[in-house]
This record gives structure tokens, C-alpha cells and sequence, in this order.
């Protein structure tokens, strides 16, 4: 990796030459919040912002997307398209530049994903250092540093950016469109003192990861299940915002003449009630402790018993989206406790 | 063609390949059996399977569904699919004819330890619709039982009308290289076999548990009291081999319909071994 300084008044700069090239995507506000949305003039993007209410999933897995077009006469497939172009994702957290690479895991390990695969390659990601609100719990997983995963990172040193640069592509787009200098040692002292600062300032409540898929295992039958069952609503808002969750259903849709259709693929939860329920009506998981169970279950030991990480990043979505109070600090903070009470 | 277009079509884990139904044959009146040939020589020539092994059948317009091979491996070209009239998919591939195309992805997931099985005796149990699965593997060993030591097949079904492949298991009754014994919980007038739980006919049967492997389908509740009974035979939990069924809806590990414990039935199943089910919570 190697590192620029850049002054933060070119920061229009690098984002208008960038919309030559890219259709650029950064936090913008919404409201009292923030979302991901198509960047029309730089001072709309507000690096500044805390969270999103939906991650940048989105652009990668959209909510409903076509896999294919078929005609029913012949059961024939007549195309298959992935609908991508160059984009920059301009702004991301460590936190979601990690769940991205959660994400690549699972769609491009075995049996490559070639629609998420098209628009992975065909999206650059510009990361950017943050403050850590009362609901971040990155640090717990060590998600609150992205060391890759990023084309260009940017590090606030007040009126600058320490510029880290991770790919061929990132280099060139930032010597083709903004004036950078080399960097100091003083530089990067300062970058360790934001750094450091950045550290300390977690205010959250931490959560205690210690052996936790162990306790998974051991407190599987806890009564803390069924308390968090009854409280579930079962609306799957947990999944929609949270960037790690892949889930999907596919169905098919006819053209009105039911001679050609689409099958699409779109975003679900394994805390619907139907979710794991199979073709003549048995439900492996038809209480509401059971689902929520394995929602935990499959982020913090499923995923990991294959890829040997947490599938959370700790950006707190979940639990600003959980109408029923239900959040990964409460459930690991439940099972540490000793169980029984929540 | 352009690259992506062939890519998009051709290397396309989602794409369902077009297969002909071949022959169909009504088994009982929910089951049929489907002999599926894949048109593109290509796709046909490339798909090689094991016993326990499935696949998405696609019928566009409805949806797919996963589908365990009946068949058995060592016969190539096509592919048997017992199928069930139980739900969306499934009832319009009843309504298909001879002649017939439907889509067909995989095969998917992890079958039985065909390899590790061979030298030994072989101990296989079936409930219902349970024996689709455990039909490949039965023929396989069949076409080559040279291989293999003992081997016990025990059938369990509702009635004497709900026996699938009843008319093979008949002829083999009277085989001296296969032990089979069927048993029903409702027998009729016809019926001068076994009444009762298939889990009743480990009396009658003698298990070497240094050499035997074990292999289950059937009703998630079967699970449970059938494994048991091997497990007092003195059989190895890691050679007691059970085929779960599960939501499997994209049979490549990412839509997550399938997740059981901390695995998921489509790439990591749908057969386990004992030890590994155990492991696996709420599997059984």
C-alpha cells in the first residue's frame, strides 16, 4: 500500500472527475438520517454522516433483481443478464468495506455468483474513517480497521486526508483527477494520533465475545431464547439493514400472456416464519425463538465454522432497526450473564 | 456470442439446463418416476453424480425444487427422480408428459461415501419417500455387489399401496445376495410381510458393527428411533450415514433456506454421518 496527502478542499475535485467516469454513490442526508444515493453535485455528500439505514448491500445484491428470462412453452432459458456499470462507492465505513468481503465469501467462493461478481468488479470503494456512535461495536470484532477491501481510503487529519491506496485503479483515478503530495513522517504520526484517539472513543456498550460460539452450543436450550422469541415481531427489518445478511428467494413472474416471465431473486430473512419450511408443510424452525436463535447462531458460529469470522460487523443497524429491543449486544450481553434473564 | 453473454448462459450456477422427460412411470398414487435426459450432449456428458446427491428441477413459471436421484450412478445418460405430488414445483411436473422439457441444475451437495463403503456390509433403512434417495445407493451396490459383504435393506411405509418400488423389492425378496425385509403400519389383504415400525425388524437382523455401514432416509421423526437401534447393534456413529431433507432453494450455499446447525444441507449435507449430525443442532 502506499500513501498520499490530500488537502481536503480538492475533495470536489477527485468526486467530479470521478462522475466522468463513474456514476458516484455516497451517504447523503435524508431527513434526520443518512443513505446511499447517487451523488449528482460533490456537496451533497456528507462524510460526516453517522450510519445508513440500509447498507451499501444494495448495489451489490439489489433488493429484486432478474437472473434470467425464460419462455414456458419449452422451459428455455432466453437470456441471462447482469445489469451493472462503473460506480464508485464514495464514503464507506470500515465497517461495511468488511462486510463486503463477508459478503465476497459466500458469492464468490464455490459457485461463483456472476451477478454479484459483474457489479464487484465493476464498483470502486472509496472508504473513509469515522466516529463511533453509541450503537457501534465494530471494535469487538476487530471491523473497525479495513486493511483491504478498498480502492482508496480516506483517513480525516482535520483540514487533510492521509490517503491510503490500495489498488492499480485507485492510484490512477487519483493521479488523473486531484493534486496529492508525498507523505511526512509527520504525517503519519498524526495518523497514528487520530487513530489512537479514534480507539478510545467507543462509548457503546462493549460486547463480551469471549468464547461465544462455545456458549452458543452450551446455553442452546437456554430459556433467554424463548424470552427473545416471544419479544421477536418476525418482520425481518434485522436482515433488510443488516450488511452481512445474503439470504435470498427466487421466484418466478409470468408476462401477461404466461408465455415468457423472469425468475427473481430477492431479499429474504430466516426470521419469516415460513423461511425454512419445506414442500408438504413441515416447518424446521416454526417458533419465533427458534428463528431468532439461528440468526445468531449462523452469524456468530455458522459462518465462522467455515470462513473463521463473525458474520456482524458490529454497525449497529440491526439494533436501530429492532422494533421488539432485540440487538447482538443484548443476546451475546443475555448468554454471558449466565442466562434466564434479559 | 459475446463473453459475457456466454458466460452469463453457460457458466451460470442459477441457469437450468433443459432436460426431456424421457419416461414416466406411476409409482403410487402421489408418486411418479421421472427418467430425465439432459438435450445438450455437452451438459449430459459432464454430469456425474453420487448416490445421495440432488438436483433443482425447474419449471419455469412455478419455480424449482430439490429433488434427490433415484438412479443410480453407474448408469450414465440419464437420471431417475422419484417425485412426490406435494407442492407447487412437484405438481406441475406431475401434470408433464412423456416427451416433455424441464430445467435441471446440478447435481448438488454430498452424497454417500460410496468409496469408504466398499469392503464392507452394508445396513440400509428406509421410511416412505425416504427411499429415493437410498434407491441410488441401493443400485449402485447392486450393479456392484461384488464389492460389498452383507447387505440388509430394511423398507418401512405406511400401507402396502404406499411401497415405492414395490415391484423390484418383491423380485428381490427372494435373493440370496440381498437381506430385505418390508414392513407396513397398516397392512391389507394382500399383505403377508412385516406389520409394524421399521425399527421392529432389528431383531430379526444381524449387524457385524466392525464392518457395517449404515445409511437413513426417511421422516424427520424417524431419524431418531432408527439410529438408536444401530447405535445398540454397537455401530460406529461415524458410519451410520442419514440423508436430511431440507428447504434447498438454491442448492449452492448462499440463499441459506437450507441452514441446519451451524451447516447448510445443500453444500455440506444433504448426507451426514451420525457424529457430524449430532454436532449439527436440531438436525435430529
Amino acid at each position: 500500500m502506499f500513501f498520499r496527502v490530500m488537502d481536503k478542499s480538492r475533495l470536489p475535485d477527485l468526486v467530479k472527475g470521478l462522475s466522468e467516469e463513474f456514476e458516484v454513490v455516497g451517504p447523503v442526508a435524508k431527513g434526520d438520517t443518512f443513505v446511499f444515493s447517487t451523488i449528482h453535485d460533490p456537496a451533497e455528500l456528507r462524510l460526516d454522516y453517522d450510519t445508513t439505514i440500509l447498507p451499501p448491500k444494495k448495489y451489490f445484491v439489489p433488493p429484486a433483481e432478474e437472473l434470467m428470462r425464460f419462455s414456458t412453452a419449452d422451459n428455455e432459458v432466453l437470456s441471462a443478464h447482469v445489469y451493472s456499470h462503473p460506480r464508485v462507492i464514495f464514503g464507506l465505513h470500515p465497517c461495511d468495506i468488511n462486510a463486503l468481503m463477508l459478503m465476497d465469501n459466500v458469492f464468490l467462493g464455490e459457485y461463483e455468483d456472476p451477478y454479484y461478481k459483474a457489479r464487484r468488479e465493476s464498483t470502486l470503494i472509496v472508504g473513509v474513517n469515522c466516529t463511533p456512535k453509541d450503537e457501534c461495536f465494530c471494535d469487538a470484532w476487530g471491523t473497525d480497521e479495513a486493511h483491504w477491501g478498498f480502492d482508496i481510503f480516506l483517513s480525516d487529519l482535520g483540514d487533510h486526508y492521509f490517503v491510503s491506496v490500495r489498488s492499480v485503479k485507485g492510484a490512477d483515478l487519483l493521479d488523473r483527477y486531484v493534486e496529492t503530495r508525498h507523505i511526512t513522517p509527520e504525517d503519519t504520526a498524526e495518523f497514528q494520533r487520530v487513530t489512537r484517539q479514534f480507539k478510545e472513543s467507543f462509548t457503546g456498550h462493549p460486547v463480551d465475545t469471549a468464547q461465544l460460539p462455545l456458549l452458543l452450543d452450551a446455553k442452546f436450550n437456554d430459556p433467554i431464547w424463548d424470552e427473545l422469541g416471544d419479544r421477536c415481531l418476525s418482520c425481518g427489518a434485522c436482515s433488510m439493514v443488516c450488511p452481512t445478511c445474503y439470504c435470498f428467494d427466487v421466484h418466478d413472474k409470468l408476462s401477461p400472456s404466461g408465455e415468457t416471465g423472469s425468475r427473481i431473486r430477492t431479499w429474504d430473512s430466516c426470521q419469516f416464519s415460513e423461511f425454512a419450511e419445506v414442500a408438504h408443510g413441515h416447518n424446521f424452525r416454526d417458533t419465533g425463538s427458534s428463528r431468532v436463535k439461528y440468526r445468531y447462531y449462523h452469524k456468530q458460529w455458522g459462518y465462522l465454522s467455515k470462513f473463521e469470522r463473525v458474520l456482524c460487523v458490529g454497525c449497529g443497524r440491526c439494533e436501530r432497526a429492532c422494533k421488539a429491543d432485540i440487538s447482538p449486544r443484548i443476546v451475546v450481553d443475555a448468554l454471558q450473564a449466565g442466562g434466564g434473564t434479559l | 456470442m459475446s463473453t459475457e453473454t456466454y458466460k452469463m448462459l453457460h457458466a451460470n450456477p442459477y441457469r437450468p439446463w433443459p432436460a426431456r422427460i424421457t419416461s414416466i412411470r406411476d409409482l403410487t398414487e402421489k408418486e411418479k418416476l421421472f427418467e430425465l435426459r439432459l438435450i445438450d450432449e455437452e451438459v449430459r456428458e459432464a454430469f456425474h453424480f453420487d448416490a445421495g446427491q440432488f438436483v433443482e428441477v425447474s419449471i419455469f413459471g412455478v419455480g424449482e425444487a430439490p429433488i434427490s436421484i433415484s438412479s443410480a450412478p453407474s448408469k450414465q445418460g440419464f437420471i431417475e427422480l422419484c417425485v412426490r405430488n406435494a407442492g407447487d414445483v412437484t405438481g406441475a411436473l406431475h401434470a408433464k408428459q412423456c416427451g416433455d422439457i424441464v430445467g435441471l441444475r446440478g447435481p448438488f451437495g454430498r452424497g454417500f461415501p460410496f468409496a469408504e463403503m466398499k469392503g464392507h456390509d452394508v445396513l440400509l433403512v428406509a421410511g416412505g419417500l425416504g427411499i429415493a434417495p437410498l434407491k441410488s445407493l441401493i443400485n449402485h451396490i447392486h450393479d456392484e455387489r461384488h464389492d460389498f459383504g452383507d447387505v440388509t435393506i430394511l423398507l418401512g411405509a405406511r400401507n402396502p399401496d404406499e411401497i415405492l418400488f414395490r415391484k423390484q423389492f418383491d423380485m428381490w425378496k427372494h435373493r440370496d445376495d440381498f437381506d430385505l425385509i418390508m414392513t407396513v403400519d397398516t397392512p391389507d389383504d394382500t399383505w403377508d410381510g412385516e406389520v409394524g415400525l421399521v425399527t421392529r425388524l432389528f431383531d430379526r437382523i444381524n449387524v457385524d458393527p466392525t464392518s457395517t455401514y449404515g445409511a437413513i432416509c426417511g421422516p424427520p421423526v424417524m431419524y431418531k428411533y432408527v439410529i438408536d437401534e444401530m447405535r445398540k447393534k454397537d455401530m460406529d456413529a461415524d458410519r451410520i450415514y442419514v440423508s436430511f431433507e431440507r428447504r434447498m432453494k438454491c442448492g449452492i450455499g448462499k440463499c441459506g433456506h437450507c441452514g441446519v446447525g451451524h451447516q447448510y444441507a445443500c453444500v455440506d449435507g444433504p448426507v451426514f454421518n451420525y457424529w457430524e449430525a449430532m454436532n449439527l443442532q436440531e438436525a435430529i
